[in-house]
Protein backbone atom coordinates (compact mmCIF):
# COMPACT_ATOMS: atom_id res chain seq x y z
CA UNK A 1 0.00 0.00 0.00
CA UNK A 2 2.91 2.06 0.93
CA UNK A 3 4.18 1.71 -2.09
CA UNK A 4 1.58 2.03 -4.48
CA UNK A 5 1.31 5.53 -2.56
CA UNK A 6 4.85 6.49 -3.29
CA UNK A 7 4.31 5.57 -7.01
CA UNK A 8 1.38 7.53 -7.04
CA UNK A 9 2.91 10.26 -5.68
CA UNK A 10 6.05 9.99 -8.20
CA UNK A 11 3.31 9.88 -11.04
CA UNK A 12 1.87 12.45 -9.99
CA UNK A 13 4.53 14.74 -10.76
CA UNK A 14 4.13 14.28 -14.26
CA UNK A 15 0.95 15.64 -14.51
CA UNK A 16 1.28 19.67 -13.84
CA UNK A 17 -2.10 21.65 -12.91
CA UNK A 18 -0.75 24.74 -12.21
CA UNK A 19 2.71 26.44 -13.23
CA UNK A 20 3.46 29.99 -12.16
CA UNK A 21 6.75 30.98 -14.37
CA UNK A 22 8.79 34.45 -13.47
CA UNK A 23 5.56 36.01 -12.99
CA UNK A 24 5.64 40.27 -12.70
CA UNK A 25 2.04 42.16 -11.91
CA UNK A 26 2.07 45.87 -12.01
CA UNK A 27 -0.71 48.11 -10.00
CA UNK A 28 -0.07 51.04 -11.38
CA UNK A 29 3.41 51.93 -11.22
CA UNK A 30 4.50 49.37 -7.85
CA UNK A 31 5.33 45.87 -8.82
CA UNK A 32 3.85 43.72 -6.64
CA UNK A 33 4.56 39.90 -8.06
CA UNK A 34 8.36 40.06 -8.79
CA UNK A 35 8.97 36.97 -10.55
CA UNK A 36 6.79 34.72 -8.67
CA UNK A 37 7.14 30.89 -9.13
CA UNK A 38 4.87 28.09 -8.27
CA UNK A 39 3.99 24.29 -9.54
CA UNK A 40 1.77 22.26 -8.36
CA UNK A 41 0.93 18.80 -9.36
CA UNK A 42 -2.49 16.64 -9.77
CA UNK A 43 -3.63 15.89 -6.42
CA UNK A 44 -1.10 17.61 -4.64
CA UNK A 45 -2.32 20.03 -1.59
CA UNK A 46 -0.40 23.36 -1.54
CA UNK A 47 -0.15 26.46 1.00
CA UNK A 48 1.05 29.78 0.77
CA UNK A 49 2.06 31.80 3.42
CA UNK A 50 2.91 35.80 3.63
CA UNK A 51 2.36 38.05 5.41
CA UNK A 52 0.12 41.50 4.97
CA UNK A 53 1.08 43.27 1.36
CA UNK A 54 3.13 40.19 0.16
CA UNK A 55 1.08 39.88 -2.79
CA UNK A 56 -1.35 36.41 -1.93
CA UNK A 57 -4.25 38.54 -2.81
CA UNK A 58 -2.68 40.18 -6.25
CA UNK A 59 -1.82 36.25 -6.75
CA UNK A 60 -5.13 35.01 -6.62
CA UNK A 61 -6.95 38.25 -8.72
CA UNK A 62 -4.15 37.65 -11.53
CA UNK A 63 -5.49 33.81 -11.46
CA UNK A 64 -8.84 34.79 -11.87
CA UNK A 65 -8.00 36.66 -14.56
CA UNK A 66 -9.15 40.00 -13.41
CA UNK A 67 -7.99 42.85 -15.93
CA UNK A 68 -7.29 45.28 -13.36
CA UNK A 69 -4.01 43.96 -12.95
CA UNK A 70 -1.30 43.97 -15.70
CA UNK A 71 0.71 41.23 -16.09
CA UNK A 72 4.48 42.97 -16.57
CA UNK A 73 6.37 39.59 -17.16
CA UNK A 74 5.85 35.86 -17.22
CA UNK A 75 3.25 33.19 -17.47
CA UNK A 76 0.64 30.72 -16.32
CA UNK A 77 0.05 27.50 -17.59
CA UNK A 78 -2.88 25.72 -16.45
CA UNK A 79 -2.69 21.57 -17.56
CA UNK A 80 -0.15 22.87 -20.10
CA UNK A 81 -1.94 25.38 -21.36
CA UNK A 82 -0.64 29.04 -21.36
CA UNK A 83 -3.55 30.90 -19.79
CA UNK A 84 -2.53 34.16 -19.02
CA UNK A 85 -4.27 35.83 -21.44
CA UNK A 86 -7.73 33.74 -20.95
CA UNK A 87 -10.84 35.75 -19.60
CA UNK A 88 -11.86 34.53 -16.52
CA UNK A 89 -14.60 32.58 -17.59
CA UNK A 90 -12.86 30.79 -19.75
CA UNK A 91 -10.42 29.75 -17.37
CA UNK A 92 -13.32 28.57 -14.96
CA UNK A 93 -14.75 26.13 -17.75
CA UNK A 94 -10.60 24.13 -17.69
CA UNK A 95 -11.15 23.41 -14.42
CA UNK A 96 -9.98 25.84 -12.21
CA UNK A 97 -12.16 27.20 -9.02
CA UNK A 98 -11.27 29.82 -6.31
CA UNK A 99 -13.20 30.46 -2.79
CA UNK A 100 -13.04 33.86 -2.43
CA UNK A 101 -12.21 35.31 1.33
CA UNK A 102 -14.99 38.51 0.89
CA UNK A 103 -17.61 37.53 -2.18
CA UNK A 104 -20.20 40.24 -2.73
CA UNK A 105 -23.66 39.89 -2.36
CA UNK A 106 -25.80 39.48 -5.47
CA UNK A 107 -29.39 40.65 -4.53
CA UNK A 108 -32.41 38.84 -5.56
CA UNK A 109 -30.52 35.66 -6.93
CA UNK A 110 -30.73 32.68 -4.34
CA UNK A 111 -28.34 30.97 -4.05
CA UNK A 112 -29.80 27.54 -5.00
CA UNK A 113 -30.33 29.31 -8.22
CA UNK A 114 -26.26 30.11 -8.92
CA UNK A 115 -25.49 26.97 -8.05
CA UNK A 116 -28.10 25.86 -10.70
CA UNK A 117 -26.75 28.25 -13.37
CA UNK A 118 -22.94 27.49 -12.41
CA UNK A 119 -23.07 23.44 -11.34
CA UNK A 120 -21.36 20.81 -13.47
CA UNK A 121 -22.08 17.96 -11.04
CA UNK A 122 -24.74 16.94 -8.50
CA UNK A 123 -24.42 18.04 -5.29
CA UNK A 124 -26.10 17.74 -2.25
CA UNK A 125 -25.97 21.52 -0.35
CA UNK A 126 -27.01 19.87 3.36
CA UNK A 127 -24.62 17.21 3.18
CA UNK A 128 -22.21 19.56 2.62
CA UNK A 129 -23.24 21.87 5.83
CA UNK A 130 -25.29 24.16 4.36
CA UNK A 131 -27.58 25.19 7.05
CA UNK A 132 -31.19 24.57 5.69
CA UNK A 133 -32.71 28.21 4.50
CA UNK A 134 -29.82 29.66 3.41
CA UNK A 135 -30.13 27.93 -0.40
CA UNK A 136 -33.32 30.29 -0.58
CA UNK A 137 -31.49 33.38 0.10
CA UNK A 138 -29.59 35.96 -2.03
CA UNK A 139 -26.03 34.97 -2.09
CA UNK A 140 -24.11 36.35 0.69
CA UNK A 141 -26.92 39.01 1.61
CA UNK A 142 -26.58 38.99 5.17
CA UNK A 143 -24.87 35.70 5.38
CA UNK A 144 -22.83 34.87 8.60
CA UNK A 145 -18.98 34.51 8.13
CA UNK A 146 -19.56 30.74 8.42
CA UNK A 147 -22.41 30.69 5.75
CA UNK A 148 -20.17 32.67 3.27
CA UNK A 149 -17.52 30.21 3.87
CA UNK A 150 -20.38 27.30 3.08
CA UNK A 151 -21.31 28.87 0.16
CA UNK A 152 -18.13 29.47 -1.45
CA UNK A 153 -17.17 25.90 -0.53
CA UNK A 154 -20.91 24.31 -2.04
CA UNK A 155 -19.87 26.92 -5.54
CA UNK A 156 -16.66 25.51 -6.41
CA UNK A 157 -17.27 21.92 -5.45
CA UNK A 158 -20.22 21.91 -8.04
CA UNK A 159 -18.10 23.61 -10.63
CA UNK A 160 -15.84 19.72 -11.00
CA UNK A 161 -12.93 21.36 -10.56
CA UNK A 162 -9.11 20.06 -11.45
CA UNK A 163 -7.53 22.85 -8.99
CA UNK A 164 -9.37 24.93 -6.09
CA UNK A 165 -7.41 28.09 -4.86
CA UNK A 166 -8.55 29.04 -0.82
CA UNK A 167 -8.32 32.40 -0.32
CA UNK A 168 -7.86 33.06 3.86
CA UNK A 169 -10.90 30.34 3.74
CA UNK A 170 -9.84 30.24 7.33
CA UNK A 171 -10.33 33.81 7.95
CA UNK A 172 -12.82 34.97 10.77
CA UNK A 173 -14.01 31.17 11.52
CA UNK A 174 -13.48 29.98 14.90
CA UNK A 175 -11.93 26.38 15.31
CA UNK A 176 -15.10 24.28 15.05
CA UNK A 177 -16.35 25.86 12.31
CA UNK A 178 -12.48 25.96 10.75
CA UNK A 179 -12.50 22.14 11.48
CA UNK A 180 -16.12 21.30 9.61
CA UNK A 181 -14.48 23.30 6.36
CA UNK A 182 -11.61 21.59 6.85
CA UNK A 183 -13.02 18.37 6.46
CA UNK A 184 -15.23 19.03 3.80
CA UNK A 185 -12.05 20.50 1.47
CA UNK A 186 -10.77 16.97 2.42
CA UNK A 187 -13.75 14.87 1.87
CA UNK A 188 -15.07 15.96 -1.23
CA UNK A 189 -11.68 17.64 -2.72
CA UNK A 190 -8.02 16.21 -1.35
CA UNK A 191 -9.59 12.58 -0.76
CA UNK A 192 -10.83 12.60 -4.95
CA UNK A 193 -7.07 13.69 -6.13
CA UNK A 194 -8.39 17.57 -6.75
CA UNK A 195 -5.53 19.66 -6.19
CA UNK A 196 -5.68 22.48 -3.46
CA UNK A 197 -4.00 25.73 -2.80
CA UNK A 198 -4.78 27.02 0.40
CA UNK A 199 -3.97 30.58 1.00
CA UNK A 200 -3.70 31.89 4.68
CA UNK A 201 -2.34 34.51 6.60
CA UNK A 202 -2.46 32.24 10.12
CA UNK A 203 -1.79 29.14 8.95
CA UNK A 204 -4.24 27.22 11.44
CA UNK A 205 -6.15 25.66 8.76
CA UNK A 206 -3.19 23.84 8.00
CA UNK A 207 -3.16 21.55 11.03
CA UNK A 208 -6.21 20.01 9.32
CA UNK A 209 -5.51 19.69 5.72
CA UNK A 210 -1.74 18.53 6.09
CA UNK A 211 -0.64 20.12 2.98
CA UNK A 212 2.25 18.04 0.96
CA UNK A 213 4.23 21.38 0.03
CA UNK A 214 4.02 24.87 2.27
CA UNK A 215 5.25 28.36 0.28
CA UNK A 216 6.17 31.60 1.34
CA UNK A 217 5.63 34.66 -0.31
CA UNK A 218 7.49 37.59 0.84
CA UNK A 219 7.46 40.96 -1.08
CA UNK A 220 6.09 39.10 -3.99
CA UNK A 221 8.29 36.13 -4.30
CA UNK A 222 8.34 32.67 -3.06
CA UNK A 223 11.05 32.72 -0.77
CA UNK A 224 10.23 29.00 0.93
CA UNK A 225 9.00 26.17 -0.73
CA UNK A 226 8.83 22.97 1.57
CA UNK A 227 7.10 19.51 2.78
CA UNK A 228 7.38 19.92 6.09
CA UNK A 229 4.56 22.68 6.89
CA UNK A 230 5.20 22.24 10.75
CA UNK A 231 8.55 23.42 10.92
CA UNK A 232 8.18 26.13 8.57
CA UNK A 233 4.98 27.79 10.72
CA UNK A 234 6.75 27.23 13.60
CA UNK A 235 9.42 29.08 12.63
CA UNK A 236 6.81 31.50 11.21
CA UNK A 237 5.45 31.59 14.45
CA UNK A 238 8.56 31.91 16.35
CA UNK A 239 10.46 34.69 14.53
CA UNK A 240 8.48 36.13 11.87
CA UNK A 241 8.61 35.82 7.83
CA UNK A 242 11.74 38.39 8.42
CA UNK A 243 13.68 34.71 9.56
CA UNK A 244 12.15 32.73 6.33
CA UNK A 245 14.60 35.17 3.85
CA UNK A 246 17.63 33.79 6.04
CA UNK A 247 16.82 30.22 5.58
CA UNK A 248 19.22 27.40 3.74
CA UNK A 249 15.95 26.77 1.70
CA UNK A 250 15.10 29.57 0.34
CA UNK A 251 13.58 28.66 -2.93
CA UNK A 252 13.79 31.93 -5.63
CA UNK A 253 17.41 32.86 -4.02
CA UNK A 254 18.00 36.11 -2.65
CA UNK B 1 -49.55 29.31 -17.95
CA UNK B 2 -48.89 30.79 -21.61
CA UNK B 3 -50.67 33.96 -21.11
CA UNK B 4 -50.13 34.72 -25.26
CA UNK B 5 -52.52 32.26 -26.31
CA UNK B 6 -54.43 31.51 -23.00
CA UNK B 7 -57.91 30.25 -24.70
CA UNK B 8 -59.17 29.32 -21.35
CA UNK B 9 -58.65 32.60 -19.34
CA UNK B 10 -61.99 34.04 -18.12
CA UNK B 11 -61.99 36.91 -20.05
CA UNK B 12 -59.75 36.72 -23.50
CA UNK B 13 -59.67 39.53 -26.11
CA UNK B 14 -58.19 39.09 -29.55
CA UNK B 15 -57.83 42.78 -30.81
CA UNK B 16 -61.61 43.38 -30.26
CA UNK B 17 -63.05 40.36 -29.96
CA UNK B 18 -64.43 38.81 -26.79
CA UNK B 19 -64.45 34.79 -25.40
CA UNK B 20 -65.34 35.03 -22.07
CA UNK B 21 -65.62 31.74 -19.39
CA UNK B 22 -67.77 31.66 -17.05
CA UNK B 23 -67.10 30.16 -13.63
CA UNK B 24 -69.74 29.80 -10.38
CA UNK B 25 -69.48 32.33 -8.06
CA UNK B 26 -68.24 35.37 -10.25
CA UNK B 27 -70.01 37.61 -12.95
CA UNK B 28 -68.40 38.14 -15.86
CA UNK B 29 -69.53 40.74 -18.76
CA UNK B 30 -68.36 43.24 -21.47
CA UNK B 31 -68.45 46.16 -19.47
CA UNK B 32 -70.44 47.72 -22.61
CA UNK B 33 -73.55 45.02 -21.27
CA UNK B 34 -72.80 45.16 -17.61
CA UNK B 35 -73.76 49.22 -17.24
CA UNK B 36 -77.06 47.89 -18.89
CA UNK B 37 -77.90 44.96 -16.72
CA UNK B 38 -76.65 47.09 -13.64
CA UNK B 39 -77.20 50.80 -13.13
CA UNK B 40 -75.40 51.28 -10.34
CA UNK B 41 -72.00 50.51 -11.61
CA UNK B 42 -72.15 52.69 -14.42
CA UNK B 43 -70.16 55.88 -11.69
CA UNK B 44 -67.52 53.48 -12.21
CA UNK B 45 -67.22 54.38 -15.79
CA UNK B 46 -66.16 57.22 -17.50
CA UNK B 47 -69.32 57.84 -20.04
CA UNK B 48 -70.27 54.96 -21.80
CA UNK B 49 -67.08 52.24 -22.22
CA UNK B 50 -66.65 50.79 -25.90
CA UNK B 51 -64.77 47.65 -24.65
CA UNK B 52 -63.28 45.89 -21.48
CA UNK B 53 -64.39 43.75 -18.77
CA UNK B 54 -66.73 43.96 -15.61
CA UNK B 55 -66.10 41.47 -13.27
CA UNK B 56 -68.16 41.02 -10.02
CA UNK B 57 -66.52 37.77 -7.48
CA UNK B 58 -69.12 37.18 -5.26
CA UNK B 59 -68.05 33.81 -3.60
CA UNK B 60 -64.84 32.43 -2.53
CA UNK B 61 -63.08 31.20 -6.00
CA UNK B 62 -59.41 29.10 -4.94
CA UNK B 63 -58.21 28.82 -8.85
CA UNK B 64 -56.92 31.77 -10.03
CA UNK B 65 -59.38 34.28 -12.46
CA UNK B 66 -57.30 34.83 -15.45
CA UNK B 67 -58.19 38.00 -18.06
CA UNK B 68 -56.23 37.90 -21.33
CA UNK B 69 -55.84 41.10 -23.83
CA UNK B 70 -54.25 40.24 -26.79
CA UNK B 71 -53.38 42.70 -29.87
CA UNK B 72 -53.03 40.45 -32.77
CA UNK B 73 -53.54 42.47 -36.11
CA UNK B 74 -52.10 45.63 -37.78
CA UNK B 75 -52.79 49.05 -36.31
CA UNK B 76 -55.68 48.00 -33.82
CA UNK B 77 -56.55 50.20 -31.24
CA UNK B 78 -58.00 48.80 -28.08
CA UNK B 79 -60.12 51.29 -25.71
CA UNK B 80 -61.07 49.27 -22.25
CA UNK B 81 -62.48 50.20 -19.17
CA UNK B 82 -62.68 47.86 -16.57
CA UNK B 83 -64.07 47.31 -13.22
CA UNK B 84 -63.76 44.38 -10.73
CA UNK B 85 -65.39 44.28 -7.41
CA UNK B 86 -64.57 41.60 -4.87
CA UNK B 87 -67.05 40.71 -1.95
CA UNK B 88 -66.35 41.30 1.84
CA UNK B 89 -63.67 38.26 3.23
CA UNK B 90 -62.84 36.59 -0.28
CA UNK B 91 -59.36 35.38 -0.75
CA UNK B 92 -58.61 35.87 -4.70
CA UNK B 93 -56.11 34.99 -6.70
CA UNK B 94 -56.40 37.14 -10.14
CA UNK B 95 -53.83 36.76 -13.53
CA UNK B 96 -53.77 39.46 -16.12
CA UNK B 97 -51.83 39.47 -19.40
CA UNK B 98 -51.77 42.45 -22.17
CA UNK B 99 -49.68 41.04 -25.35
CA UNK B 100 -49.06 42.05 -28.87
CA UNK B 101 -49.10 38.58 -30.58
CA UNK B 102 -46.01 39.96 -33.13
CA UNK B 103 -43.19 42.53 -32.56
CA UNK B 104 -44.31 45.57 -35.00
CA UNK B 105 -47.76 45.60 -35.02
CA UNK B 106 -48.25 49.30 -34.49
CA UNK B 107 -51.30 49.34 -31.79
CA UNK B 108 -52.39 50.91 -29.06
CA UNK B 109 -53.88 50.06 -26.44
CA UNK B 110 -55.66 52.22 -23.59
CA UNK B 111 -57.20 50.96 -20.78
CA UNK B 112 -58.37 52.51 -17.20
CA UNK B 113 -60.16 51.02 -14.62
CA UNK B 114 -61.13 50.41 -10.96
CA UNK B 115 -60.37 47.59 -8.72
CA UNK B 116 -62.84 47.44 -5.55
CA UNK B 117 -61.51 45.11 -2.90
CA UNK B 118 -64.40 45.18 -0.59
CA UNK B 119 -63.99 44.69 3.12
CA UNK B 120 -61.42 42.05 4.82
CA UNK B 121 -61.08 41.02 0.80
CA UNK B 122 -57.53 39.69 -0.01
CA UNK B 123 -56.81 39.98 -3.98
CA UNK B 124 -52.73 38.60 -5.52
CA UNK B 125 -52.79 40.11 -8.48
CA UNK B 126 -49.74 39.47 -10.79
CA UNK B 127 -50.35 41.81 -14.52
CA UNK B 128 -47.72 41.03 -17.34
CA UNK B 129 -47.28 42.61 -20.18
CA UNK B 130 -45.27 41.46 -23.47
CA UNK B 131 -45.78 44.58 -26.16
CA UNK B 132 -44.41 44.87 -29.57
CA UNK B 133 -41.85 47.55 -30.70
CA UNK B 134 -43.95 50.26 -31.74
CA UNK B 135 -47.00 49.52 -29.94
CA UNK B 136 -48.18 52.57 -27.86
CA UNK B 137 -49.85 51.86 -24.27
CA UNK B 138 -51.66 54.29 -21.96
CA UNK B 139 -53.31 52.64 -19.09
CA UNK B 140 -55.16 54.48 -15.67
CA UNK B 141 -55.88 52.10 -12.76
CA UNK B 142 -57.48 52.84 -9.64
CA UNK B 143 -57.71 50.27 -6.62
CA UNK B 144 -60.04 50.91 -3.59
CA UNK B 145 -58.85 48.97 -0.65
CA UNK B 146 -62.13 48.77 1.73
CA UNK B 147 -61.75 48.36 5.83
CA UNK B 148 -59.06 45.14 6.73
CA UNK B 149 -58.77 44.61 2.77
CA UNK B 150 -55.08 43.24 1.59
CA UNK B 151 -53.90 43.78 -2.07
CA UNK B 152 -50.47 42.42 -3.50
CA UNK B 153 -50.11 43.66 -6.63
CA UNK B 154 -47.15 43.10 -9.31
CA UNK B 155 -47.07 44.93 -12.03
CA UNK B 156 -44.33 43.70 -14.74
CA UNK B 157 -43.37 44.51 -17.96
CA UNK B 158 -41.35 41.55 -20.34
CA UNK B 159 -41.14 43.73 -23.03
CA UNK B 160 -41.79 47.74 -23.49
CA UNK B 161 -43.59 49.02 -26.01
CA UNK B 162 -42.52 52.43 -28.24
CA UNK B 163 -44.31 54.65 -25.51
CA UNK B 164 -45.96 53.56 -22.49
CA UNK B 165 -47.52 55.88 -19.29
CA UNK B 166 -48.91 53.78 -16.66
CA UNK B 167 -50.74 55.50 -13.76
CA UNK B 168 -51.80 53.84 -10.85
CA UNK B 169 -53.54 55.55 -7.66
CA UNK B 170 -54.36 53.06 -4.64
CA UNK B 171 -56.61 54.37 -1.92
CA UNK B 172 -56.39 52.49 1.61
CA UNK B 173 -59.03 52.71 3.86
CA UNK B 174 -58.73 51.89 7.86
CA UNK B 175 -56.35 49.00 8.43
CA UNK B 176 -56.00 48.03 5.18
CA UNK B 177 -52.70 47.26 3.30
CA UNK B 178 -51.27 47.64 -0.23
CA UNK B 179 -47.92 46.08 -1.42
CA UNK B 180 -47.47 46.94 -4.78
CA UNK B 181 -44.26 46.17 -6.75
CA UNK B 182 -43.46 47.90 -10.30
CA UNK B 183 -41.34 45.75 -12.77
CA UNK B 184 -39.70 47.21 -16.05
CA UNK B 185 -37.50 45.53 -18.30
CA UNK B 186 -37.22 48.51 -20.98
CA UNK B 187 -35.36 48.60 -23.91
CA UNK B 188 -36.14 51.53 -27.06
CA UNK B 189 -38.75 52.52 -24.80
CA UNK B 190 -40.00 56.05 -23.22
CA UNK B 191 -41.84 54.74 -20.00
CA UNK B 192 -43.71 57.57 -17.94
CA UNK B 193 -44.91 55.90 -14.36
CA UNK B 194 -47.24 58.22 -12.37
CA UNK B 195 -48.05 55.99 -9.07
CA UNK B 196 -49.72 56.75 -5.84
CA UNK B 197 -50.73 54.83 -2.94
CA UNK B 198 -53.11 57.37 -0.17
CA UNK B 199 -53.42 56.17 2.64
CA UNK B 200 -56.71 57.49 4.16
CA UNK B 201 -57.51 54.97 7.07
CA UNK B 202 -56.33 54.58 10.65
CA UNK B 203 -53.79 51.99 10.23
CA UNK B 204 -53.71 51.22 7.02
CA UNK B 205 -50.24 50.65 5.55
CA UNK B 206 -48.38 50.82 1.84
CA UNK B 207 -45.20 49.86 0.21
CA UNK B 208 -44.67 51.02 -3.45
CA UNK B 209 -41.67 48.88 -5.01
CA UNK B 210 -40.30 49.93 -8.21
CA UNK B 211 -37.53 48.11 -10.50
CA UNK B 212 -36.44 49.71 -13.45
CA UNK B 213 -33.92 48.61 -15.56
CA UNK B 214 -32.92 50.63 -18.47
CA UNK B 215 -31.84 48.90 -21.72
CA UNK B 216 -30.61 50.23 -24.93
CA UNK B 217 -32.44 53.26 -25.81
CA UNK B 218 -34.69 53.26 -22.78
CA UNK B 219 -36.11 56.79 -21.14
CA UNK B 220 -37.24 56.13 -18.08
CA UNK B 221 -38.91 58.87 -16.14
CA UNK B 222 -40.72 58.01 -12.73
CA UNK B 223 -43.21 59.89 -10.28
CA UNK B 224 -43.89 57.31 -7.17
CA UNK B 225 -45.92 59.02 -4.23
CA UNK B 226 -46.84 58.00 -1.01
CA UNK B 227 -49.55 60.30 0.91
CA UNK B 228 -50.28 59.71 4.28
CA UNK B 229 -54.33 61.51 5.95
CA UNK B 230 -53.94 59.54 9.30
CA UNK B 231 -52.19 57.62 11.39
CA UNK B 232 -50.68 55.01 9.12
CA UNK B 233 -47.13 53.63 7.57
CA UNK B 234 -45.97 53.84 4.23
CA UNK B 235 -42.55 52.82 2.80
CA UNK B 236 -41.15 53.63 -0.63
CA UNK B 237 -38.33 51.82 -2.29
CA UNK B 238 -37.37 52.75 -5.75
CA UNK B 239 -34.35 51.41 -7.50
CA UNK B 240 -33.47 51.79 -11.33
CA UNK B 241 -30.37 49.44 -12.80
CA UNK B 242 -29.07 51.31 -16.08
CA UNK B 243 -27.14 48.73 -17.94
CA UNK B 244 -26.71 50.62 -21.36
CA UNK B 245 -24.90 54.22 -22.20
CA UNK B 246 -28.24 55.61 -24.40
CA UNK B 247 -30.43 54.68 -20.89
CA UNK B 248 -31.92 57.44 -19.27
CA UNK B 249 -33.18 56.83 -15.98
CA UNK B 250 -35.09 60.28 -13.95
CA UNK B 251 -36.47 58.50 -10.58
CA UNK B 252 -38.71 60.82 -8.27
CA UNK B 253 -39.73 59.71 -5.28
CA UNK B 254 -42.48 61.89 -3.05
CA UNK B 255 -43.87 61.36 0.06
CA UNK B 256 -46.72 63.74 1.47
CA UNK B 257 -47.68 63.57 4.84
CA UNK B 258 -50.77 65.13 5.67
CA UNK B 259 -51.39 63.36 9.75
CA UNK B 260 -48.87 63.89 12.01
CA UNK B 261 -49.40 60.50 13.45
CA UNK B 262 -47.99 58.88 10.29
CA UNK B 263 -44.56 57.91 9.62
CA UNK B 264 -43.14 57.43 5.56
CA UNK B 265 -40.09 55.89 4.82
CA UNK B 266 -37.85 55.77 1.43
CA UNK B 267 -35.16 54.78 -0.25
CA UNK B 268 -34.18 55.46 -3.97
CA UNK B 269 -31.06 54.53 -5.66
CA UNK B 270 -29.70 54.42 -9.25
CA UNK B 271 -26.89 52.57 -10.10
CA UNK B 272 -24.69 50.48 -12.52
CA UNK B 273 -23.68 46.70 -12.36
CA UNK B 274 -21.20 46.40 -9.93
CA UNK B 275 -17.86 45.25 -11.77
CA UNK B 276 -17.23 42.97 -8.76
CA UNK B 277 -20.52 41.06 -9.15
CA UNK B 278 -19.80 40.64 -12.58
CA UNK B 279 -16.34 39.56 -11.79
CA UNK B 280 -16.64 36.84 -9.19
CA UNK B 281 -19.96 35.45 -11.56
CA UNK B 282 -17.04 35.32 -14.49
CA UNK B 283 -15.42 33.52 -11.71
CA UNK B 284 -18.29 30.58 -11.46
CA UNK B 285 -17.96 30.43 -15.26
CA UNK B 286 -20.55 32.82 -16.75
CA UNK B 287 -19.90 35.25 -19.48
CA UNK B 288 -20.60 38.38 -19.41
CA UNK B 289 -23.84 38.13 -21.02
CA UNK B 290 -24.72 35.46 -18.50
CA UNK B 291 -23.67 37.38 -15.64
CA UNK B 292 -25.73 40.48 -16.59
CA UNK B 293 -28.72 38.93 -17.06
CA UNK B 294 -28.43 37.41 -14.21
CA UNK B 295 -27.73 39.82 -11.65
CA UNK B 296 -30.68 41.93 -13.82
CA UNK B 297 -32.93 39.04 -13.11
CA UNK B 298 -31.89 39.42 -9.31
CA UNK B 299 -32.55 42.99 -9.05
CA UNK B 300 -35.86 42.33 -10.84
CA UNK B 301 -36.66 39.77 -8.69
CA UNK B 302 -35.43 41.54 -5.36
Amino acid sequence: MILFKELTKKIRKYFMVLEIKDLKVKSGEKEILKGMNLKINSGETHALLGPNASGKSTLVQVLAGNPRYEIAGGSILFNGLDITKLPTEERINLGLAIAWQNPPTIKGVKLSKLLDKISKKKIEPEELGANPGVLDRSVNLNFSGGEKKISELLQVISLNPKLVIFDEIDSGLDINKLEKVSKIIKKELIDKNVSVLVITHSGEILNFLKPEIINVLVDGKIICEENNYKRVLKTIKKYGYEKCRECELHADGP
Amino acid sequence: MDMKNAENANYTQMDHEVNITKIKGMEILPSNMAIKKYEWIREYFKGEPKEGYFIWIKEQINLPITTCMNIASESVSQNLQNLIIIEKNLKINLQGSCNSLKKDLCGRHISSGKIILKENAVLEYNHIHAWGNEDIVDTNYEFILENGSKLNYDYKINSTPKKIKLNTEVICLENSTANIKIIGNCENTDLEINDNIILKGKDSSGILKLRLVGKENAKILSHSRITTEAECKGHLDCQGLPIHKTAELILIPELVCRDNQSQITHEASIGKISEEELNYLKSRGLNEQEAIDLIVNGFLED
